[in-house]
């Protein structure tokens, strides 16, 4: 199995002039660090106008800092916006291919659509369309990637024949994922044969009959790229401590301290009757707080060491194939506590999962 | 953290209705027809409109609620609700600014069961095909004024529960009431629509309620049920620290 960091930049109020380049720091500070104890990937959200939630409006800026000063982990879109209000499917091809091309091809783009009124209003754009838009985008994304010449003519876009330039690194291009948060959204990655991207803090149960769909559909997928990205990642949260009653403390309290304002912003069936999806925030609020018989939220990544590989090991059994861990929230917990619980999992946790020889040198830490 | 409210409770509860204890049974009420507008307002404003019980939700937003009630244990009733939109322990909620009922039974049951804050005003729906519009008058003004175009038919809005402050006659402290209205919606539209009038001292604004981006309006006829009160909240506290869960 393996394992990423999710970023999401959470800046909390009161805001000063150095606030956001802080937090951008240290989220570095840990991308670096991931990066040398062998973690695989590091993911960043595109939010707007989520404030103190998210002040990650341009990820590619944040993703191609972290792959200049990385040698190793992949850099992902978790996810890019697939709304032309947001950006034309054009500039989403040549931004991709830019840092793929900067990184040394170790790109993987995440899509998906947003689920806020507070974003999806802000940028004027109809959130009955969104899935619409979505679709065509991944469509189009691949062909855009490997056409020397590219043409279109679509609902929601279109182009006059142009060499989309430049081309990334990675042929024949890089990874596709959806963000899956909603019911069925893994189905339509699943026919689509790109990769499930778990945005949501789902109950073991729930997530296992998405897995179980997903690989079923999958199989007989018409891949909308050039091959099957048929992997399952899920969403976490990590704060591992050798005092297991510590790590649940302070895990719990990174979890408690992002639901009141997750809960903030407005999502699209709350604005508008429509039949879309309730999306990412609102299936963050629905199961971040989802707790089994007793203790901690199931299926966290929090506590001491042996109890996180407990957790993981249900996930694994389950299909996941990577879990992406939030570290931080509001900067509740200091720095060199978040880089110290990397260093832990690193040492302690990943070498349970790692099925192969290279996770050795990896699982070193230091 | 999230920003908390910032109404003046002192001032504000010179409005506060008398509410009978939380003991009231439920009240059926038959073929509703609502028409409601979802209209995003300035944030400083809805701040200021809001108890510190709450938090504000991003973007800030207002509702407008203009119904006809055919059947009640009072029997019919024009009725027409302002609410400010907020967070409580993690929901959305809407704090109620204003009532307007044309029907003195039913002002006075909404008061002391649940803790409305009605006053007089008469509320009207006019359907055509193309166009819908709802009004409410009081003492001849007109305090809202709502237009909808280009109606099609939807789901229904999420539902939203009514947060009233209210004085409670027992001990006489001021509470925070939660209403989970339950709808059993049979008919719903959407459509275009457009604020014609809204008089912003007449729903307790005191002028400062900035209209800002239009977000929905929907036609639905629906049997509501205003339900046993479970849960009310100290108006001063986070409503994360300040529930109580009644038996």
């Amino acid at each position: 199995m393996k394992f990423g960091l999710m970023y999401e930049i959470s800046v909390p109020r009161p805001w000063t002039r150095e606030s956001e380049k802080t937090v951008y720091d240290r989220a570095l500070e840990q991308v670096k660090l991931a990066d040398e104890l062998g973690y695989d990937y590091v993911w960043a959200v595109e939010h707007h106008f989520l404030e103190e939630y998210s002040h990650c409006s341009s990820p590619e800026l944040f993703l191609t800092a972290c792959a200049m000063v990385t040698r190793r982990i992949r850099v992902g879109h978790g996810i890019v916006v697939c709304v032309p209000q947001y950006s034309s499917p054009i500039r989403i091809a040549e931004r991709t291919a830019t840092l793929d091309i900067l990184s040394g091809g170790r790109l993987e783009v995440g899509t998906g659509r947003s689920a806020t009124w507070c974003e999806l209003a802000g940028f004027r754009a109809n959130p009955d369309d969104t899935k619409k838009t979505w679709d065509e985008f991944v469509h189009c994304l691949p062909k855009m990637w490997t056409q020397e010449r590219y043409s279109y003519d679509g609902v929601f876009w279109s182009m006059p024949e142009r060499a989309i330039l430049p081309k990334p690194y990675q042929r024949p291009h890089p990874p596709m994922w959806v963000a899956v948060t909603s019911p069925g959204t893994e189905i339509d990655a699943a026919e689509r044969g790109i990769g499930s991207l778990g945005l949501s803090f789902g109950p073991f149960k729930e997530q296992e009959e998405k897995i179980r769909c997903y690989r079923s559909v999958i199989r007989n997928c018409e891949p909308v790229g050039e091959f099957v990205n048929d992997k399952v990642a899920i969403l976490n949260f990590l704060y591992c401590h050798q005092d297991d009653a510590q790590g649940l403390a302070t895990g719990g309290k990174l979890i408690g301290t992002f639901l009141p304002f997750a809960n903030q912003f407005v999502h699209a069936p709350e604005a508008i009757p429509s039949a879309q999806q309730s999306g990412l925030l609102s299936a963050l609020r629905a199961h971040a707080s989802h707790r089994g018989p007793s203790g901690p939220p199931e299926g966290m990544a929090i506590g001491n060491p042996e109890r996180i590989i407990r957790e993981l090991s249900k996930w694994e059994a389950m299909g996941a194939d990577a879990v992406n861990f939030m570290l931080n929230v509001l900067e509740t917990i200091p720095q060199e506590e978040v880089l110290a619980s990397l260093r832990l999992f690193a040492r302690e946790v990943m070498p349970h999962f790692r099925h192969d020889t290279q996770s050795a040198a990896a699982a070193g830490g230091r | 953290m999230p920003r908390f409210g910032s109404l003046d409770l002192k001032a504000w509860s010179a409005t506060a209705p008398v509410i009978d204890g939380y003991k009231t049974e439920p009240w059926e009420l038959k073929n509703v027809q609502t028409v409601e507008v979802r209209h995003e307002i300035g944030d400083v404003e809805a701040v200021a409109l809001l108890p510190p019980a709450l938090h504000p939700s991003i973007p800030a937003y207002a509702t407008f609620r203009i119904s006809r009630i055919a059947e009640s244990p009072v029997g019919a009733f024009g009725w027409c609700e302002v609410r400010v939109v907020g967070r409580a322990v993690g929901i959305p909620v809407g704090f109620v600014l204003r009532c307007f009922c044309d029907n003195a039974a039913a002002a006075r049951e909404m008061g002391a069961r649940w803790g409305y804050p009605v006053t007089h005003g008469e509320s009207t729906i006019a359907t055509l095909h193309y166009h819908v519009s709802a009004a409410v008058t009081s003492r001849g003004r007109a305090i809202l004024e709502v237009e909808m175009r280009n109606r099609e038919q939807s789901l229904s809005l999420l539902p939203l529960p009514a947060v009233n402050l209210a004085r409670n006659n027992t001990d006489d402290s001021l509470v925070l009431v939660q209403v989970d209205n339950e709808a059993e919606v049979s008919r719903s539209e959407r459509g275009n629509y457009r604020i014609a009038t809204l008089d912003r001292d007449a729903i307790g604004a005191a002028g400062a309620m900035r209209l800002a981006n239009p977000m929905s309006a929907t036609l639905s006829t629906a049997n509501l049920t205003l339900p046993r009160i479970q849960y009310i909240y100290d108006p001063a506290r986070p409503a994360e620290e300040g529930r109580t869960v009644l038996a």
